[in-house]
């Protein structure tokens, strides 16, 4: 007969077990490897950006223990992700944890394999955080914050529940000093974009703004009590192109509020580009909308 | 509280209880406290080279009692030191096998951390063997684990969920990180001293 005490640490074991099934290493820089997870099993791979110093002569231990050259499909320092290919190997992708279970206190382990073996480490979720643009300006889906301790190595590979399923990509480079978790759900759109077109793709209209109050009236109807005044419009932009005019107050971009910078920046994500959305304005003191094509930002300004 | 909870709860005392019984407090004249482990019935104990130094050692058992204890052997490279007292019967620590544990598994350090006797801290097992970060030259075995080391934990014994000693602690490699000398590599230099 077993105690609850030997079946914790059974349990917690087989989750590191499991989990470490999907867990690979990556040495892409000077120094200690990292560790990355399998995105995919005709080889795609997620890790961090941060980890990996160079793009050429990166190479990948996969947990049966043999090596393969690893090729970078694409970075977005935004949000310190990046993924890799191998070819003609055969990964076991990650299994993923619904985005929505987890919970503050719930058990957490955060995995590495910086040398041959799969290391972990427990903690807790500390806190889940709300969706957050980060210093580089990447956007971030709702992160987990948690207690646990990021041993060398750790960078890039998963933080898992206690069955083992992935939660999110941990990083130590994105804020200092906490532990932060990337969610599946940001891992899956900024993958899907890396793969299709090699980069993240950015929203561009082409204006200057600031918040303005918006007028008592206007501001109940709209349900929101600022706007974004343009202070300018590049000549031949997508604003410029769809008929917004200097002056005019920006209240909604394809029914999303836009009641401060912040808020613009991140409607003008990755899914907006190439499409042609309904910008809602106030000028002349009447609420009206125009037909504004996002492009895509070539360079950062 | 659930009956499962409770019975976790029960269970992890019960194994601390237990190998309480089997650890020593050790001191002498120049380095102050640390902790050292029953080994076996005969008198043995087993703590850090830097625990113990090169002065006499003063042991203090679980039970009150306390002997001047015989330094047989101390080994600076591997920071293992083997004691004699003349003490019967004394209770001596269960042996597991620290290859076999797997990283997640539940363990616990015991020592006098900062003074404090008898004192128990639990974490998990984060890796084994020799190919660690941060544990550089790669020649020898590590136990490293994820809880609470600190001074007067050294020559203490790691546990697993079943109470038998693991490895003995001896440094810590991060706020959180401690690594500890596997109970095989215990055994080997145990019987060295022993075989000699």
């Amino acid at each position: 007969m077993t105690t609850t005490l030997e079946d914790l640490s059974r349990a917690l074991a087989a989750a590191v077990e499991e989990g470490g099934k999907s867990v690979v290493r990556v040495e892409g820089r000077r120094r200690l490897p990292a560790s990355g997870i399998a995105w995919s099993d005709d080889g795609v791979i997620i890790t961090a950006h941060h980890v990996l110093e160079r793009d050429e002569g990166i190479t990948v231990g996969l947990p049966d223990g043999t090596e393969a050259e690893a090729s970078v499909v694409g970075r977005d320092p935004s949000t310190d992700t990046a993924l890799l290919r191998v070819q003609g190997k055969h990964l076991q992708p990650a299994a993923w944890a619904d985005d929505s279970s987890a919970r503050v206190g719930h058990l957490v382990l955060a995995l590495g394999r910086p040398s041959d073996t799969v290391l972990a480490t427990l903690g807790i979720v500390s806190a889940l955080g709300d969706a957050w643009r980060t210093p580089a300006g990447g956007s971030v889906d709702r992160f987990f914050q948690t207690d646990v301790v990021m041993y060398p190595g750790f960078s890039g590979g998963p933080l898992v529940d206690a069955s083992g399923h992935a939660l999110g990509l941990n990083s130590s480079a994105l804020a200092r000093g906490i532990s932060l978790t990337i969610p599946a759900a940001t891992l899956r759109k900024v993958a899907e974009s890396l793969l299709r077109h090699g980069r993240i793709q950015r929203g561009y209209l082409g204006v200057g703004a600031q918040p303005v109050r918006l007028p008592e009236e206007i501001a109940s109807k709209a349900g929101q009590a600022t706007g974004l005044m343009l202070a300018s419009v590049e000549p031949g932009s997508p604003a410029g192109s769809g008929g917004l005019l200097l002056g005019d107050v920006l209240i909604s971009l394809d029914g999303v509020p836009l009641r401060g910078m912040e808020d613009l920046l991140q409607a003008l994500s990755t899914d907006r580009v190439g499409k042609t959305v309904e910008v809602g304005i106030l000028r002349g003191g009447q609420m009206s909308s125009q037909k504004v094509r996002i492009e895509e930002r070539k360079k950062e300004g | 509280m659930p009956a499962w909870l409770d019975q976790l709860r029960e269970s992890s005392a019960d194994v601390v209880e237990r190998a309480l019984q089997s650890l020593v407090s050790v001191r002498n004249r120049h380095r102050g406290a640390g902790a050292a482990i029953v080994w076996d019935d005969h008198g043995m104990l087993v703590t850090n080279a830097h625990v113990v130094g090169r002065s006499r050692v003063h042991a203090f058992f679980a039970d009150g009692r306390e002997a001047e204890a015989e330094t047989l052997a101390v080994d600076k490279d591997l920071d293992l030191a083997a004691l004699r007292v003349g003490l019967q019967p004394l209770q001596p620590i269960a042996r597991g096998d620290a290859r076999r544990l797997r990283p997640g598994d539940w363990v616990y350090a015991l020592g006098h951390p900062w003074g404090v006797q008898g004192a128990a801290t639990g974490g998990v097992v984060i890796g084994a063997g020799s190919d660690l970060p941060e544990l550089s030259n790669g020649d020898r075995d590590w136990l490293v684990v994820g809880l609470h080391l600190r001074p007067g934990h050294s020559g203490g014994p790691v546990i697993d969920a079943c109470g038998r000693l693991v490895g003995l602690n001896t440094l810590m490699t991060g706020p959180d990180i401690g690594a500890a000398i596997p109970v095989h590599v215990l055994e080997a230099f145990i019987h060295e001293v022993v075989g000699a």
